[in-house]
C-alpha cells in the first residue's frame, strides 16, 4: 500500500487548491459581504463585518417605505422596459432571421454584411445624437420623447435587433431544410412554415436570446441615465447609482439590500442559462 | 379568409390608424423632416404588406425600420452634430432664436412709475390674483402670471364689486385677501408675477406695505428686438443699437446676445480637439489612459483567468466543479451593482479594504490610501474592480480552449524531454492564443468603451486640476465625451462631444478591421452567408 506523501500530493494537487481557494475568496468575498450585510443588524459601513452580530430585515423594510427612494417603482420600471423591449426585439429578430435563413432574395448578402458591420459599434456611441433627437421629438410627440419609457424602449429595440437576428439566423441554418421543403410540397406557405416548423424548432435559442437581451437592457446605465430625468421613471441602475453617492457610511445597509434585490434575479437567470449565454457571447464576444 | 391575412389586415389597420393620428400633430409643429420619415415608413409598410412582390421584405421590414431609425440614423445624425456648434447658448435654430428674441419686451424709461394700490388674493389652489385699484373708474382684477406665461394670459377685467362703498376690499367667493406680512413671506414669488392689462401694459407688485395697502406699478412694455430679414440685422429698440450677426450670435455694441443659434461649422470641433491646447491636452491624456486601461484590464483579467484554468485543468482534481461554479459568480452580477458594492468596500474611511490594510499602514508608518481620491489609487481601483468583473469570462474561454488542445501534443513534448513549463510556453500557449485572440480583441473593444465601470466607480475622477474642460484622471474617451455633453457642469458641448465619439468610432473601426484581418473572421462570415 502506498503511503500518503504530502510533498508529492502538494506538487500534483495541493498548490492547485491553494491557488483555487485564494481566488474563490477574491471572487465571492464582495458578494458574500453584501449579502450578509443586507441582513445585518448594524448602524453603518464603519462597523460592518462579513459575519454580522445579529440579523434583521430592517434594510429591506426601509427600501419599501421611503418615498425619496422609490426602489420598487424602479424595479418595476426596469422589468417593464426590459421585458417589453426584449420581447419585441426577439420577435422582430426572428422574423428577419427567417428571411435571411430561408428566402432567396436580391441584396440578401449585402444586407447581412450591413447587419454585421452596424453591430460592430455599440449603439450608445451615438448617445449625443440620441439625446438631441429625442429632445426634439419631445416637443412634437411628447409620449415618446426624452423622459419617457416608450422612447427608451424604442432605442433599446433598435440597438440589438441586428445582432440578435444574426445569432438566430445562425441557429435556423442548422435546422434541416428538408423539413420545410417537405412542407412546401404539401402546400404550406412561408407563414405556415415559419409558425409551424421553424419557430417551434428555434424556441431554445429564442429563449436564450431573450435572456441575453433582457440582461443587457436590465444592466444598461448610459442610455437610461440620458433618457430618464423623473425619479419615478428611473430604472434600478440609474436609481441606486444616483441616490447612493454621498453617504456610503450611513446608507450602507440600504445599499446592500438594494444591491441584493437588483442582482439576485439576474444572477439566478445567468447561472441557469450559463452555458448557452457564454456560448452565445463567445460567438459574438459582446461582454467581457 | 386565412389566419395570416386576418393578422396582416389587423396589423395594417392599427398601424395606419396610428400613423394618420400622428400626421396632424407633426404638421402643427411644422417638422417636415419627421413628416417625410413617417410618410416614407407608411408607404414602405403598406407597400410591403399589400403587394406580394417582395416576399422577403415582409419579414425584414419591421426590424430594418427600427434599426435604421434608432441605430443607423442616430449614427449619421451624430456625425452631423459633430460638424455643428450645438451647445449651451446655441441650441435653437436661427428662426427659433429670432422668435425668442422678438418676444422679449422692455419698459421704456418714460413709462415707469405710475403707482396705485394693489391687493393680492389667493385662491384654493395657491394661485395668486391681483386687484389693481388704478382710479375711481378702474378696479382691475385678474390672475397674476409669471414672465413666460404673459403671452397666453387673459387680460384683467374691471371688477368694481370688489370694493364696497366705504372703500373696503371684499374678496370674491373662494379667494382670500393676503395680508401684508403674508405678502412679505411670498415676496420673491409675488414680485415675479404680473397682471396683464393689455398687450403692452401690465401691473406688478412694487412695494409691500405691512399696515396699509401695497403699492403696484404700471409697466408699459414694448418689443425689445426687431429683426430685419432682408439685411439680417437685429435692432435693439431699448438702446437703438444695430446688431449684426457674427454667424451664430447677434452682436450688439460688441456684446453677443443670448441665445445664439446652431450652425454648421465645418471641421471647427475637430480643429479644436487637435490644435486648441486647452482641449488637446485633456484629450491626449484621456486617449492615452483609454488605451492603457483597455490593455491592462484585458491583460490582468486574462492572466487571472488563464492561471485559474491551468490550475483546474487537472484530472481527478477534487471540487473542480465547485471552483468553476464559484468563479462564474462575479460575471453573473450586473456591473452597475458590483461597482456600487466595490465603492463601499473601497471607501477610504470606512471600507473593509482599508481596514485590512490598516496593520500594514501602521507597520510601515504610512498614510492610508485615499481610494478613488488620488490619481494612482483611482486608476488602481478601476483596474482591480474590472479584473474582478472580467476574469470569469477569461476563465471560461481559456478553459474551453485548453480542453480543445489535444493531449497528444504535450505528451509528445514530454517524451522528447521538455519540462512542463517548456511545453506550456512552446506548445499550449501559442495554440491557445490562436483561438482566444479574437475574443481578447473583442474584450479590448468592449473595455475601450466601458462607460458603466468608469462612470459609476470613479465618475472619471479625481479631476485634473486646472483643466479648461471637465476631465478626470480615470476618464476614458466615452466618459469624457459624456461629461462634455451631459454632465460636465460647464454647459452642454454637444458638438464637441460628438466629435469625440466620432474619434472613438474611428478607433473601434480600426481595431475591428485589424482583428478581422488578423483572424480572417470575415471569411467565416462570408462562409456563413
Amino acid at each position: 500500500m502506498e503511503t500518503f506523501n504530502f510533498l508529492k500530493w502538494f506538487k500534483e494537487y495541493g498548490w492547485r487548491h491553494l491557488v483555487g481557494i485564494t481566488f474563490v475568496l477574491f471572487a465571492i468575498y464582495p458578494i458574500l459581504f453584501v449579502v450578509t450585510n443586507s441582513f445585518a443588524d448594524f448602524a453603518n459601513l464603519a462597523n460592518s463585518k462579513l459575519i454580522p452580530d445579529g440579523f434583521t430585515l430592517k434594510h429591506y423594510k426601509k427600501l419599501s417605505g421611503d418615498p425619496l427612494v422609490p426602489y420598487f417603482t424602479w424595479l418595476f420600471n426596469t422589468y417593464k422596459v426590459a421585458i417589453i423591449a426584449s420581447l419585441f426585439n426577439v420577435f422582430l429578430g426572428t422574423l428577419a432571421a427567417y428571411a435571411f435563413s430561408r428566402l432567396q432574395f436580391k441584396g440578401r448578402r449585402a444586407s447581412l454584411l450591413t447587419l454585421v458591420i452596424v453591430q460592430m459599434f455599440p449603439a450608445f456611441l451615438a448617445f449625443v445624437a440620441i439625446y438631441l433627437l429625442f429632445f426634439q421629438i419631445s416637443d412634437i410627440l411628447p409620449f415618446m420623447g426624452l423622459g419617457t419609457h416608450l422612447g427608451l424602449i424604442l432605442v433599446y429595440l433598435g440597438g440589438s435587433i441586428g445582432f440578435n437576428s444574426w445569432l438566430i439566423k445562425g441557429f435556423m441554418d442548422t435546422i434541416s431544410p428538408s423539413l420545410d421543403e417537405a412542407a412546401k410540397v404539401d402546400g404550406a406557405n412561408d407563414f405556415q412554415i415559419f409558425t409551424k416548423i421553424i419557430a417551434p424548432l428555434a424556441r431554445p435559442i429564442l429563449v436564450v436570446i431573450f435572456v441575453i437581451t433582457f440582461i443587457g437592457i436590465y444592466s444598461d446605465y448610459i442610455l437610461a441615465a440620458i433618457f430618464l430625468k423623473d425619479k419615478n421613471l428611473w430604472t434600478v441602475a440609474v436609481g441606486i447609482n444616483t441616490v447612493f453617492v454621498d453617504d456610503f457610511n450611513a446608507d450602507w445597509g440600504v445599499i446592500a439590500a438594494s444591491s441584493v434585490l437588483a442582482a439576485a434575479p439576474i444572477a439566478t437567470l445567468f447561472v441557469f442559462f450559463q452555458k448557452q449565454i457564454t456560448g452565445g457571447l463567445t460567438a459574438g464576444s459582446v461582454k467581457g | 379568409m386565412k389566419f395570416s391575412s386576418i393578422l396582416r389586415y389587423a396589423f395594417l389597420g392599427i398601424f395606419n390608424a396610428g400613423s394618420v393620428y400622428l400626421i396632424p400633430l407633426i404638421i402643427t409643429f411644422e417638422s417636415w423632416f419627421l413628416l417625410s420619415v413617417l410618410i416614407f415608413i407608411m408607404f414602405l409598410i403598406n407597400f410591403t404588406y399589400l403587394t406580394d412582390k417582395f416576399a422577403a421584405l415582409k419579414w425584414i421590414t419591421p426590424g430594418v425600420i427600427f434599426m435604421f431609425s434608432f441605430v443607423v440614423f442616430p449614427a449619421a445624425y451624430n456625425t452631423y452634430v459633430s460638424f455643428t456648434n450645438w451647445s449651451t447658448g446655441h441650441i435653437l435654430t436661427k428662426t427659433q432664436a429670432i422668435d425668442l428674441l422678438e418676444a422679449r419686451t422692455y419698459t421704456p424709461e418714460d413709462q415707469r412709475g405710475v403707482e396705485f394700490d394693489i391687493y393680492i388674493f389667493e385662491d384654493d389652489n395657491q394661485e395668486y390674483y391681483f386687484g389693481a385699484d388704478l382710479n375711481e373708474n378702474e378696479f382691475l382684477f385678474g390672475k397674476a402670471v409669471s414672465q413666460d406665461l404673459i403671452k397666453e394670459a387673459t387680460f384683467a377685467r374691471h371688477e368694481p364689486s370688489l370694493k364696497n362703498s366705504s372703500g373696503e376690499i371684499v374678496p370674491p367667493e373662494g379667494f382670500k385677501l393676503l395680508l401684508g406680512k403674508d405678502q412679505i413671506n411670498l415676496a420673491n414669488k409675488l414680485q415675479e408675477l404680473s397682471l396683464v392689462i393689455d398687450t403692452s401694459t401690465r401691473a406688478q407688485l412694487y412695494k409691500i406695505s405691512v399696515f396699509g395697502s401695497s403699492t403696484g406699478r404700471l409697466l408699459s412694455t414694448s418689443q425689445r428686438y426687431s429683426y430685419d430679414s432682408d439685411n439680417d440685422i437685429l435692432y435693439d429698440n431699448s438702446t437703438n443699437a444695430t446688431c449684426s450677426s457674427d454667424g451664430d450670435n447677434f452682436l450688439c455694441n460688441g456684446e453677443s446676445v443670448d441665445p445664439g443659434w446652431r450652425v454648421f461649422v465645418g471641421s471647427e470641433n475637430y480643429k479644436k480637439l487637435f490644435s486648441n491646447q486647452r482641449i488637446r491636452g485633456p484629450l491626449e491624456l484621456v486617449t492615452k489612459w483609454t488605451f492603457q486601461f483597455a490593455t491592462l484590464t484585458v491583460f490582468l483579467a486574462f492572466s487571472v483567468g488563464l492561471l485559474l484554468s491551468i490550475t483546474l485543468n487537472k484530472e481527478k482534481l477534487k471540487f473542480k466543479r465547485l471552483y468553476r461554479a464559484l468563479y462564474i459568480l462575479p460575471y453573473a452580477i450586473p456591473a452597475f451593482v458590483s461597482v456600487l458594492v466595490w465603492k463601499g468596500l473601497l471607501n477610504p474611511d470606512y471600507g473593509v479594504i482599508n481596514t485590512w490594510l490598516d496593520p500594514f499602514y501602521t507597520f510601515f508608518d504610512i498614510e492610508p490610501i485615499k481610494w478613488l481620491k488620488t490619481k494612482e489609487s483611482a486608476r488602481a481601483a478601476v483596474l482591480l474592480v474590472n479584473t474582478w468583473l472580467g476574469f470569469p469570462y477569461m476563465f471560461l474561454i481559456t478553459t474551453g480552449a485548453l480542453q480543445s488542445i489535444p493531449k497528444e501534443l504535450t505528451e509528445a513534448a514530454k517524451v522528447d524531454g521538455a519540462t512542463g513549463v517548456q511545453s506550456f510556453w512552446r506548445i499550449t500557449f501559442p495554440l491557445l492564443m490562436v483561438s482566444i485572440s479574437p475574443l481578447l480583441i473583442g474584450s479590448f473593444a468592449f473595455n475601450f468603451n466601458n462607460f458603466t465601470l468608469i462612470f459609476l466607480l470613479s465618475g472619471g475622477g479625481p479631476p485634473v486640476i486646472g483643466s479648461e474642460v471637465a476631465v478626470g484622471w480615470t476618464d476614458i474617451l466615452i466618459s469624457f465625451s459624456y461629461r462634455l455633453a451631459i454632465s460636465g457642469g460647464r454647459g452642454n458641448l454637444f458638438g464637441l462631444a460628438s466629435s469625440v465619439t466620432i474619434i472613438i468610432f474611428g478607433i473601434v473601426l480600426l481595431i475591428s478591421a485589424l482583428s478581422f484581418r488578423y483572424t480572417k473572421r470575415l471569411e467565416r462570415i462570408y462562409g456563413n452567408i
